[in-house]
C-alpha cells in the first residue's frame, strides 16, 4: 500500500477524491496541516490539484506562481493535476475555450520543470494521485516513515524541524523520528541528515550551514528596535 | 497546421532528418504528435513513443496527443503510457488548430521571463533564525533576541550549558531551553 498525506484544507473541496484514494486505490491517507492546499506523494514529490478554469484566469497567475516557487524550494518534483471544470446539474456544458493566456501558462510550468498531468474529474484524479505514489515508491521514494508524532516534546520537535529552511513535513518527520534529541540533529554531520531527514544532499547541507550560521548582532538589533516600535 | 504556424509568426523549415520527432523547437525542445487516428487505430504509436525516448539528445521531449471526443476513451491509457512508463511531458489538443496555437506560444514565450521558475533565493537567514529559536517553549521575541547576542547561532545556543544560559534567560528558562535541545525525542 502506499502513504500519502494531504493538507486539512484539501479536505473540504476533496472528500470524495480521499475516499476513493482509500477505498479503490488502498492508499493510506494521512491528513496533516501543511503550508499550502496540497499533497505529498513521496519523500520528493508534491502534487497540487487545479481546475482548468484556475490555470486559464489571468488573475490567479500570480497565486499560482507564488505557490509553485514555494513547492519547488520543498520538494525535487512538483506536479500539477489540472482537473476539468466540473458542470453542476442543470447548468448547460460549454466548451472550455483555450486562450493564448493559457497556453503561455503551461508553457511556462512545463519550461519551468513542473510536470503536467490531465483529469477528467475526482476519480481520475484520485487514480493518478495513487499512481503517482506507486511510482516514486518502486523508485525507492515512498514514505515510510511512521505517520504519527506523539508527545508534546516530539510535537514540539516537529514544529522546530518545520522551521528549517527547506525542509517540507516528510523530511520533518523523518528527522524526528531518526534522531533521539534536536541536539543529536543539530550536532551531525551532513551525511547523518541526509540519511536521517531522506532527503537530498544538498539541502542536508543547507540545514548543516544553517544551524552553524551566525547572527549578525547588527541585523538583530535593528529587529530588536523595529519589535518595539509596533 | 504549418498554415496557422506561419499565421502565428512562426518560420517554419521542413526537414527530412526529423526521422523521429515532429517538430524541433528553438528552445532545446521537440514534439511528437499523436493524432486522434493513432490513438484509435491501437498500439503502433506506442512503438513511435518509445522510439522517441531512446532517441533522447538533450532535448526536452514534449508529446502533444490529440484528445476529442472520438478518442477521449483512450486517452488516460495514453497518459499513463506517456507519464509514467516513458517520463515524458504530455499536452492534450483538441486538434491541428489548437496545437499549432500552442506551439507558437512555445516558440514565442521562450524569450520572455518565466513566471514559474523558481529563482535562486537569497533571502535573509536572520529572521528564520530567529523564528526557529522561537519554536523553544518559553522562549518569545526578547529572550530570543537575547539569547542570539549571546550566542549567535543554533548550534551554539544548542550546546551552552544551563550555567552560561542563566544570567541571560533566568534560571528556570535556562533549564528548560537545555532541557528541550537534549531530551530524547526518537522512539515511543
Amino acid at each position: 500500500p502506499v502513504c500519502i498525506l494531504v493538507d486539512s484544507r484539501c479536505i473540504s473541496s476533496g472528500v470524495e477524491l480521499v475516499a476513493s484514494l482509500r477505498q479503490r486505490h488502498a492508499a493510506t491517507v494521512h491528513v496533516c496541516s501543511l503550508d499550502g492546499s496540497y499533497f505529498i506523494v513521496s519523500n520528493r514529490m508534491a502534487v497540487e490539484r487545479h481546475s482548468q478554469s484556475d490555470i486559464a484566469v489571468t488573475q490567479n497567475r500570480k497565486r499560482l506562481a507564488e505557490r509553485v516557487s514555494a513547492l519547488q524550494g520543498l520538494f525535487e518534483r512538483v506536479c500539477l493535476i489540472v482537473e476539468k471544470d466540473r458542470i453542476k446539474p442543470g447548468d448547460v456544458s460549454r466548451p472550455f475555450q483555450r486562450t493564448r493566456y493559457y497556453d503561455s501558462t503551461v508553457t511556462a510550468l512545463v519550461r519551468a520543470g513542473v510536470r503536467l498531468l490531465w483529469s477528467d474529474g475526482t476519480e481520475e484524479s484520485a487514480g493518478l494521485l495513487a499512481g503517482l505514489a506507486r511510482l516514486e515508491q518502486r523508485k525507492g521514494q515512498g514514505i515510510t516513515v511512521p505517520l504519527e508524532v506523539k508527545g508534546q516534546h516530539k510535537q514540539q520537535a516537529l514544529q522546530l524541524y518545520l522551521g528549517l529552511p527547506s525542509v517540507n513535513y516528510v523530511h520533518a518527520l523523518s528527522l524526528s523520528h531518526n534522531f533521539r534529541t534536536i541536539a543529536q540533529l543539530i550536532n551531525s554531520s551532513i551525511e547523518a541528515i541526509e540519511k536521517g531527514g531522506c532527503m537530498s544532499r544538498s539541502r542536508a547541507e543547507e540545514i548543516y550551514r544553517f544551524l552553524r550560521y551566525s547572527c549578525d548582532s547588527f541585523l538583530l538589533q535593528t529587529s530588536k528596535a523595529a519589535g518595539k516600535t509596533s | 497546421m504549418e498554415s496557422y504556424l506561419e499565421g502565428g509568426g512562426v518560420k517554419i523549415f521542413f526537414e527530412n532528418e526529423l526521422v523521429v520527432a515532429d517538430f524541433h523547437l528553438p528552445n532545446k525542445s521537440c514534439i511528437l504528435y499523436v493524432s486522434e487516428c493513432d490513438v484509435v487505430a491501437g498500439n503502433s504509436y506506442k512503438r513511435r513513443l518509445v522510439r522517441y525516448r531512446n532517441s533522447s539528445s538533450s532535448f526536452h521531449e514534449l508529446v502533444l496527443v490529440e484528445n476529442t471526443r472520438l478518442s477521449e476513451q483512450y486517452f488516460s491509457a495514453v497518459q499513463k503510457f506517456v507519464v509514467f512508463d516513458l517520463g515524458l511531458t504530455l499536452l492534450p489538443v483538441s486538434g491541428q488548430t489548437e496545437a499549432s496555437q500552442l506551439i507558437t506560444q512555445m516558440v514565442h514565450g521562450d524569450g520572455r521571463e518565466n513566471p514559474f521558475r523558481r529563482r535562486s533565493s537569497s533571502r535573509l537567514l536572520d529572521p528564520l533564525v530567529l523564528a526557529l529559536v522561537q519554536q523553544v517553549p518559553g522562549v518569545g521575541r526578547v529572550k530570543a533576541l537575547a539569547l542570539l547576542q549571546h550566542f549567535s547561532s543554533i548550534q551554539q545556543l544548542c550546546n551552552a550549558a544551563p550555567a552560561k544560559l542563566e544570567p541571560v534567560v533566568g534560571q528556570s528558562a535556562a533549564q528548560q531551553i537545555h532541557s528541550f535541545f537534549h531530551k530524547h525525542t526518537a522512539g515511543s
